[in-house]
Parts: structure tokens; C-alpha cells; sequence
């Protein structure tokens, strides 16, 4: 009785399309990764060295959005999630989602902030920006580095105008003279927000001041349970992958296809990526007090006020690297 | 009073769940009454079969409230409030136990041994056959294939039971017994077991931002916890048990030192590029099945079967132990139930994006908290409050800076002594700026505000310029077919599309916004103005031009008056169309309104904060139609009648 009961409300929730129960198939694992995101990792995803490593078939989701990539991993129709972003992982455990951070995919250069050149404003006058309309994408990594911009260089927040729009607008808007500032991503929007603006911080400074981005390997804690064979395998081929990636223009093409990409885009775009070994990620990433837990935490500030950043060092695990 | 509802809500609910269903069987029994009073003296499609019936409006209320508390395990929380709090006790005894189940076909179908001696047989088998054709000597080719022969050996010995050592037969028979215990522990109940302190002083569930309490608050929930700690450690255990099979240790040192020698051949041997890498490729995929292969993962079937009976028995356990809990899972908690993460339990299914309607209020009233510095308002700035409003700033809104430039003379520049002395010119700019004091006025403020004021000046300059052109249009030739064109070819154009127009041309203010929705509700107006204006009968017109009347009379006294219904419902329809088209608007440069708190809310899925961004466009939405149902109440009563 308890049973049909339960098969009744289970029916009745099914057929509202509210959910999708969690099956997992061990004999195949899907894994999403984002399309136009170059990584040396892709020369083996193409051939086929992952399904190798781990002994089973490899199935490649590609994703635009790191929430999506949560999403199908709540759904149970994703297991691991290569590359994704930091901010949609923080945002994904502050709900309570049940996903766990076992690698750094990429480290790359934080999101840039263009001042129109117009005001003069570099780093040694950067307090000059107090009072000005500043375009920040809201909840994003730009965001972030946005705030960590302004805290390096002592600017109080709460006096600048803050507007939220979407890298395009926001360049578009710094072009017209609306904002003063703009802060985006993407390669097109930085690419027009440069034409009238400059950066804030240039790379080197970025390195010096220890601002810096990067994307994350997670996994459904499901997943990590059941097969831990499969996480390891998974890392282990990635680390392969990257420690054997030559720079090679074969390379390359191999990745520009698999990422679908112009050749010169993917050589600019690879340039700018640094893909941590797994000893550096052990020693400095997944230490007791290391970058990955120390900017999860101050992430899940950002988004939301009352964050725990312990809550959320709970859920990044270094283990499978070792 | 707020607190005390907030941290009770749980019983609030379960008021309001009672009065809900109470109003729901009584609005139908009045509904009921009613018809059959009223259904004999009434014609089918006659208008006035549709007056009243207010009941029905409370029956359909409620029945969407009843679904909603259901769907959202509103009802469940309201009468099983510690139900997800041993919901997740169990989640974490599921947790703990799930990597024994998953190697285990209780968990998974097949045995994971099963699957691996599968796979690994059958990519074996691909590179038995690929052998041939490979670039090897036929001597290596021999070997190869005795290597592959073994490495298929050491599936057959560890899948054998009579091969297994005494050692992992031990840990097994062990492990049994330790699950078994469990078992016991859980089917002797709670006993003495109490919560803890810190357990009790939990906030309640719902009430903050985790949502779920994690540490259990009741006997049957301190059973499962602590049962859940000694899974967690018996899974440990199961973990660490590897099938050492004597017969297959030899077999091992043997494969590794064949795999060494075919290694230590490839790198010596001198081979071009294309021989070399296809050589490497084959031995390495060989090895990589063989260290799948060396650590003893690959159990008996047989050796197993005694855990999965023990914890079928386990689940049998934790299942009686449950109790009534389990009725109420299965009817109040729609859904996957409760699932335990790294750090908290969440709810699954469709309470996981339908917030509970109590909780919806809640947030809502913290967001209409106009003290800021407590916590209300949204981003820093109130929902919907008042402040004084400089009338500076108003003047500076319709005097433009270029006054200032243009008045003849200099603006002053600091003097010898550093001192500045302002003149005229100066204190014209001062005061086209808004920099002088001309005192205050309350003025409405917050995000609600904000929004409302862009749509009312857009449906306001909307139905001002739209209306008179539509009527114009209705009666002139010229205007028709100047106009037609023009608002035909924008009107089917989505908003969105013109957003990037607009932010170039209209920058990141309140204008842009506006002229967006404007543009919306104008297209709207005018069609609807223009379709009332021609739908005028032409007696009526004939007749008035025929006793006298002039063409303005015509248009005023005449036209006008028969288009109203037309022009009204077209309001009605622009002022849903001007909600719906807020978000975007908001969208192009963010700061203030409801659109730009459910475009954030959006970035971090805090679907709480979006179903109160709904529900506030949707009661907006309600009072605006309201109003204008009154207005055509009022001013067009004759509608319908004719």
C-alpha cells in the first residue's frame, strides 16, 4: 500500500517533469565540458586516451554555462564536469548542491576591468574611481575580481554607482561614456572594451597582487562514492594529457576542432592557460588553507552575504589527485 | 510579531493549510447552492451568467494554495516538522552505506566484480584480435598473445572461490558480521539514545539559509546518525578488502616482468616513428588493463553474495525502523525525498525549486524591511519605502547644463589667493546641476517604486500619443496610410531586439528603460485605438453629421465614446505586456527595480528570491487590472449591452 502510495506521488511528480531519478551506469561516464574553452586536454578527449585510462566509454557533453553543467549534474545525467567555472561551483554547494571539487582544470588570468582612457585613471590614481558608474556582470567571476581589483587598490565600494550588465552591454556602455569603467569576460567584449579602455591591472600586476582565476574539476558526490576508480583514472589521464601536451600546430588543430575554433583564437586563447601538475595542485591548491578553499570562501561571500567559507572547504577534496 | 511568525511558521502553515481546504469544500458547497438557484432563468452566453460568483474565485485560490503547500512540502513541514530533519538522519545512514551498495547488485544491478570481468575481458579479447594485424614479429606476436592469455587468467582466478585466501574470506565473513550488528543495533530502536544540546538549539527547518538542521533532534534520528557513523566506517573497511588470490601473485611478478622486457624492447630497438608509436600504444593499453587488474578488485561472486543478503537486511532494518515516517515520505514528500551532500541536507525534487509558500511571505517581508541597516531591502535599498527627494534634483531633471554654457561670460577660475569667487554663469550651472538647496519632498522610493514608475510613464506616454494617432488613423486616409506602415513593420519586432539599440542611444538611465516599454505599450494602443476608431457604426455617425454635429463633435461625442472599450481593453493588454517586458528592460543596465532582482537571483538559482520577484509582478499585475476593470466598470457600462 505505502508503496503504490508512494509510486502514486512519484507518478504524479513525474508527470510535472520535476525530476529525473539518478541512475548511474558505471559502464559509461559522461562528462561536460564547454565548447570554445580550449584545453590541451581536448588532443585527449579526441583520441580517446580518457576511455582508455578509465576502462570505460566517455561520453563528452558540451555546456555554455557552468550552472547548466550543475544542473545535469543534480539531474544525474552528468558525472564529472571538466573546466567548470569556480563562481558556478561556490553558487551550486551555497544550495545545499551535493557536487565536490577534486581538481583545478585551468588557471588563467582573472577577468580584466577597462577605465575609459578618456579619465586618466590607472592603478596609481585608482581612488579617483570613488563616485564613478562602474558596468559589473553581478555574480560572476568578473564580479569577483572586480571587488578584488577595488580592495587591492583601497577604493570603497559602497560609493561607486554599480551596474549590472552583460559583458557586451557593458563594453558597449564604457564605449558610449554611460559607465566609467567596465568590467567583462569573453574575448569579443574585451577585445571592444580595450579599443576605448584599459585595463586596470596588467598581467603582471594581476600575478603580483595574486588575483587570478581559475576552473575547477568537480564531481557529483554520487559519483566520488561509487566509483573513486573512475575519479582517480579520470585525473591521472588529464594529468597525462597535460604534462604530454607538446604545442605542436598538429596539437593545436586537434584542439581548435574539438573546441570549435579558429586556429589563432585557440593559440591565444591556450597561451594564457597554465594547467597546474598535480603535486602543485596538492601543495597549493588542496592544502589545509590553500588557494582553492581561501577563494571558494571569499567567492561565497560575494554572492552571499552570510557564507560560510567552512562549509564550502568541506566540499573541495584533494584526495583523488594523490 | 514578524520574528515569532517567522520562526513558527511551521505552524502557521498548518493553520493556513486548515483554513485553505476549509474555504475550498465551502466555496464549493456555496458554489453549488448557487447554481442551482440561479441556473433555471439563465441563457447559455448571456454576459450576465458571468456576473459575480466570488466563491468560485475562493475555491480556485485555495486549490492553487493547497497545490502549492503541497508541491512545495509546505503540508509535510506543517504537520511532520521533524520529518526532514530524520529524513536526513537516513539520507546519511543511505550516504554512508552507498559504497558497499554500489558494488553490489542491490545497489547497481550487477556486481562491480561482474562488470570488470566483463569489460576487461572484452578488451582483451579487441586486442587478441587486433594482434594480428599489428606491426610486431611473430615471435613477439606469440608471446603477446600468452601475455594477454594471462592477464585473462587473473579474471578467472579471482572470480574463482575455491582460490580466494584464507585472509579475504576472514575480512568478508567479518564484514558480514559487523553489518549484521548494525542491523541488530538499528532493529533494538532508539533505546536512551537523546539529541544533544546543540542538536536541540538548531534553528528550525526552513528558517535560514541551510534550510535543512544536520544534526538529528529526535531518538529515531540519533538511532540513524549514530548508525550512520559505523556504516561509514564498515564501508571504509569494504573498501580496503582487496581479493588476494595466492595463485595469481606469481602470475603478476610474471606479466610484469613480460610487460618490462616488450618496454625495454621498444625503446631499444631502434624502430621509426610510425613502427614505434603503434608499438608503445599496444603495450601500453596492455598494461593499463593489467594494473586495472593487479589489485585484487575483482571478487568471487559467490564471496559476495553473504553481503548483499546483509545489507538487504540492513535496508529491511532502517526501513521498519522508519515507521510512520515512511507514509509520510510517501505521501507528503513529493519528490526523490531528502539527499545528504558534503554539507548539508537539501530537499530533492519539487520542493527543490518550489519554495514553500510560508517561506515565499518570509522573504518577502525581509526584503520589505525598509531598515537597511538590519538587514531589509535588497542590495541596499528598500522594496518599497519613502524618502525625502531634493527638489534641486527635480529642477535639474528638466533644466539642461548648456543654459549655463550658453550665458555669455567665463566660468570663474581660482584667484590669487586660491580663494574662487562664483558668478553668475557659475551659480546658473550650480543650479541646472541640482547643486543648491531648495528644499524637500517625500517621495516614494525602492525597487517596487522604480519599476512601477517606468511602466506607469511608459503606458502613460503609450496611451497619450498612441491613442490619438490610432483614432486618427481610424478616420483619416492620410494617417492611415502614412502611419500603417511604419508601426506595422516595428510592432512584431521582440523588445529584446532593440535592447542593444537603445542602450547606445539612450545610455544607462531610467530612459532607456522607459522608451522600451513605451515602445511596447505604444504599438498596442494604436491598434487598438485605430480598430475601435473604424469599428464605429456608420449609422450612428451618418446620423449625428445629419442633425448637425461638426467634425469635432463627431470625433469627440461620437467615435471617441464607441472606441473606449476597445482603447481600454488595449490598456489592459499593455500593462501585462509592459510586466512582461520589465525584466528585459531592467536587464540592459541593472541598479534598481523587481527585474533587476530576479536577473541576479537568476545567477545564483535562489529560486526563493525569484518566486517573490514573481509574485510581486504578478499582484502588481492583478491591482493594475483591477483598477482598470473599475475604470471600464465606470466609464463604459453600456459595454456588452448593445
Amino acid at each position: 500500500m505505502i508503496s503504490m502510495l508512494k509510486k502514486a506521488a512519484f507518478a504524479t511528480a513525474g508527470a510535472m517533469a520535476l525530476m529525473t531519478p539518478a541512475v548511474s551506469q558505471a559502464d559509461e561516464v559522461n562528462v561536460a565540458f564547454f565548447l570554445e574553452w580550449a584545453t590541451p586536454n581536448m588532443v585527449a578527449k579526441t583520441d580517446g586516451s580518457y576511455a582508455d585510462a578509465m576502462g570505460v566509454d566517455v561520453n563528452w557533453v558540451d555546456f555554455t554555462t557552468g550552472t547548466a553543467m550543475t544542473e545535469a549534474m543534480l539531474a544525474g545525467d552528468i558525472d564529472i564536469s571538466y573546466s567548470q567555472g569556480l563562481a558556478p561551483f561556490v553558487t551550486a554547494i551555497q544550495q545545499g548542491a551535493p557536487l565536490k571539487m577534486v581538481g583545478i582544470a585551468v588557471v588563467y588570468e582573472a577577468n580584466d576591468c577597462f577605465v575609459n582612457n578618456s579619465l586618466g585613471i590607472d592603478g596609481s590614481n585608482a581612488s579617483e574611481l570613488e563616485g564613478k558608474t562602474v558596468a559589473v556582470p553581478l555574480n560572476t567571476m568578473a564580479d569577483f575580481a572586480f571587488r578584488s581589483y577595488m580592495t587591492h587598490y583601497g577604493v570603497d565600494i559602497s560609493t561607486m554607482n554599480i551596474v549590472d550588465q552583460a559583458p557586451p552591454d557593458g563594453a558597449k556602455s564604457l564605449a558610449d561614456g554611460a559607465v566609467d569603467m567596465a568590467c567583462v569576460f569573453g574575448g569579443v567584449a574585451s577585445a571592444a572594451a580595450s579599443e576605448v579602455g584599459t585595463a586596470i591591472m596588467s598581467s603582471e600586476q594581476k600575478v603580483e597582487a595574486g588575483i587570478g582565476s581559475f576552473d575547477v574539476i568537480s564531481v557529483t558526490e554520487k559519483f566520488a562514492t561509487e566509483s573513486p576508480e573512475l575519479v582517480r583514472a579520470f585525473l591521472e589521464a588529464t594529468e597525462e594529457a597535460n604534462s604530454s601536451w607538446g604545442g605542436t600546430d598538429a596539437e593545436f588543430q586537434i584542439v581548435a576542432t574539438a573546441a570549435g575554433m579558429e586556429l589563432e583564437t585557440t593559440k591565444a586563447q591556450v597561451s594564457g592557460f597554465i594547467m597546474p601538475s598535480a603535486a602543485e595542485q596538492i601543495a597549493n591548491y588542496f592544502s589545509a588553507d590553500g588557494v582553492a578553499a581561501q577563494a571558494a570562501a571569499s567567492l561565497g561571500l560575494v554572492f552571499q552575504g552570510d557564507s560560510d567559507g567552512a562549509m564550502i572547504a568541506k566540499t573541495i577534496d584533494g584526495s583523488f589527485l594523490e | 510579531m514578524f520574528e515569532w511568525l517567522s520562526d513558527n511558521r511551521a505552524s502557521v502553515a498548518a493553520v493556513l493549510i486548515i483554513l485553505f481546504l476549509g474555504a475550498f469544500v465551502w466555496s464549493i458547497v456555496v458554489g453549488r447552492k448557487q447554481a442551482r438557484l440561479t441556473a433555471t432563468d439563465e441563457v447559455f452566453g448571456d454576459p450576465v451568467r458571468t456576473r459575480g460568483g466570488w466563491y468560485w474565485s475562493v475555491c480556485g485560490v485555495s486549490a492553487l494554495m493547497l497545490v502549492w503547500f503541497y508541491f512545495s512540502w509546505g503540508t509535510g513541514r506543517a504537520y511532520f516538522p521533524n520529518a526532514a530533519n530524520e529524513m536526513c538522519q537516513i539520507a546519511k545512514l543511505e550516504e554512508a552505506v552507498s559504497p558497499i551498495k554500489a558494488a553490489l547488485p542491490i545497489g547497481s544491478r550487477y556486481y562491480k566484480s561482474t562488470l570488470l570481468a566483463s569489460r576487461n575481458t572484452a578488451q582483451l579479447d579487441d586486442l587478441q584480435s587486433r594482434l594480428a594485424g599489428t606491426v610486431f614479429t611473430e615471435a613477439e606476436k606469440t608471446e603477446l598473445e600468452d601475455l594477454i592469455r594471462r592477464i585473462g587468467a587473473l579474471i578467472a582466478n579471482s572470480s574463482n572461490p575455491s582460490d580466494m585466501d584464507q585472509q579475504s574470506r576472514d575480512e568478508l565473513v567479518g564484514l558480514v558480521e559487523r553489518l549484521n550488528e548494525l542491523s541488530a543495533f538499528i532493529d533494538a530502536g532508539p533505546g536512551d539514545l537523546t539529541p544533544g544540546e546543540e542538536a536541540l538549539a538548531q534553528p528550525a527547518w526552513g528558517t535560514t539559509f541551510a534550510e535543512i538542521p544536520i544534526l538529528p533532534v529526535t531518538a529515531r534520528g540519533m538511532l540513524f546518525d549514530t548508525a550512520s557513523v559505523e556504516a561509514a566506517e564498515i564501508a571504509a573497511e569494504f573498501n580496503r578488502i582487496r581479493n588476494h588470490v595466492p595463485e595469481n601473485d606469481r602470475l603478476i611478478a610474471d606479466i610484469k616482468e613480460q610487460i618490462d622486457a616488450l618496454k625495454e624492447t621498444n625503446e631499444t630497438g631502434a624502430f621509426d616513428e610510425q613502427v614505434s608509436a603503434e608499438r608503445e600504444d599496444y603495450v601500453k593499453a596492455v598494461e593499463r588493463i593489467f594494473k586495472r587488474l593487479d589489485d585484487g578488485l575483482i571478487f568471487p561472486a559467490a564471496a559476495l553474495a553473504d553481503v548483499n543478503t546483509a545489507i538487504a537486511n540492513l535496508d529491511a532494518s532502517a526501513n521498519s525502523a522508519q515507521g510512520g515516517l515512511r507514509f509520510a515520505d510517501a505521501v507528503f514528500f513529493p519528490g526523490p525525498g531528502i539527499v545528504k551532500s558534503r554539507t548539508q541536507c537539501t530537499e530533492q525534487g519539487s520542493a527543490r525549486w518550489l519554495p514553500k509558500p510560508t517561506d515565499v511571505v518570509a522573504t518577502f517581508m525581509r526584503l520589505a524591511n525598509p531598515d537597511l541597516e538590519n538587514g531589509g531591502g535588497y542590495r541596499g535599498f528598500p522594496l518599497l519605502w519613502w524618502d525625502w527627494l531634493p527638489v534641486a534634483d527635480v529642477v535639474a531633471f528638466f533644466v539642461p547644463d548648456w543654459i549655463a554654457d550658453a550665458w555669455p561670460g567665463e566660468f570663474a577660475s581660482h584667484g590669487d589667493d586660491g580663494t574662487i569667487t562664483p558668478n553668475f554663469k557659475d551659480k546658473l550651472l550650480a543650479f541646472a546641476q541640482g547643486e543648491v538647496s531648495l528644499g524637500h519632498i517625500p517621495m516614494l522610493d525602492g525597487h517596487i517604486w522604480d519599476s512601477l514608475f517606468r511602466v506607469l510613464v511608459a503606458l502613460g506616454l503609450g496611451i497619450f500619443l498612441g491613442v490619438p494617432l490610432g483614432l486618427f488613423m481610424g478616420v483619416s486616409r492620410f494617417f492611415k496610410s502614412f502611419f500603417d506602415p511604419l508601426i506595422e513593420l516595428y510592432r512584431p519586432v521582440p523588445p529584446l531586439a532593440w535592447a542593444p539599440l537603445i542602450l547606445t542611444i539612450f545610455g544607462i538611465q531610467d530612459d532607456g528603460k522607459i522608451f522600451l516599454l513605451f515602445m511596447v505599450a505604444f504599438a498596442i494602443m494604436v491598434i487598438s485605438a485605430r480598430t475601435g476608431a473604424s469599428g464605429v457604426q456608420l449609422t450612428k455617425i451618418r446620423a449625428s453629421h445629419s442633425l448637425g454635429a461638426s467634425d469635432r463633435q463627431i470625433m469627440w461625442n461620437v467615435i471617441l465614446p464607441n472606441a473606449l472599450p476597445e482603447i481600454l481593453t488595449g490598456i489592459r493588454i499593455a500593462v501585462g505586456v509592459c510586466w512582461g517586458t520589465l525584466v528585459a528592460a531592467e536587464m540592459l543596465a541593472g541598479t534598481t527595480g523587481v527585474g533587476f532582482i530576479e536577473n541576479i537571483a537568476r545567477t545564483v538559482s535562489d529560486y526563493e528570491l525569484i518566486w517573490v520577484t514573481i509574485l510581486i509582478m504578478g499582484v502588481l499585475g492583478l491591482v493594475f487590472d483591477m483598477i482598470m476593470r473599475w475604470v471600464i466598470k465606470k466609464t463604459i457600462p453600456w459595454r456588452g449591452m448593445g
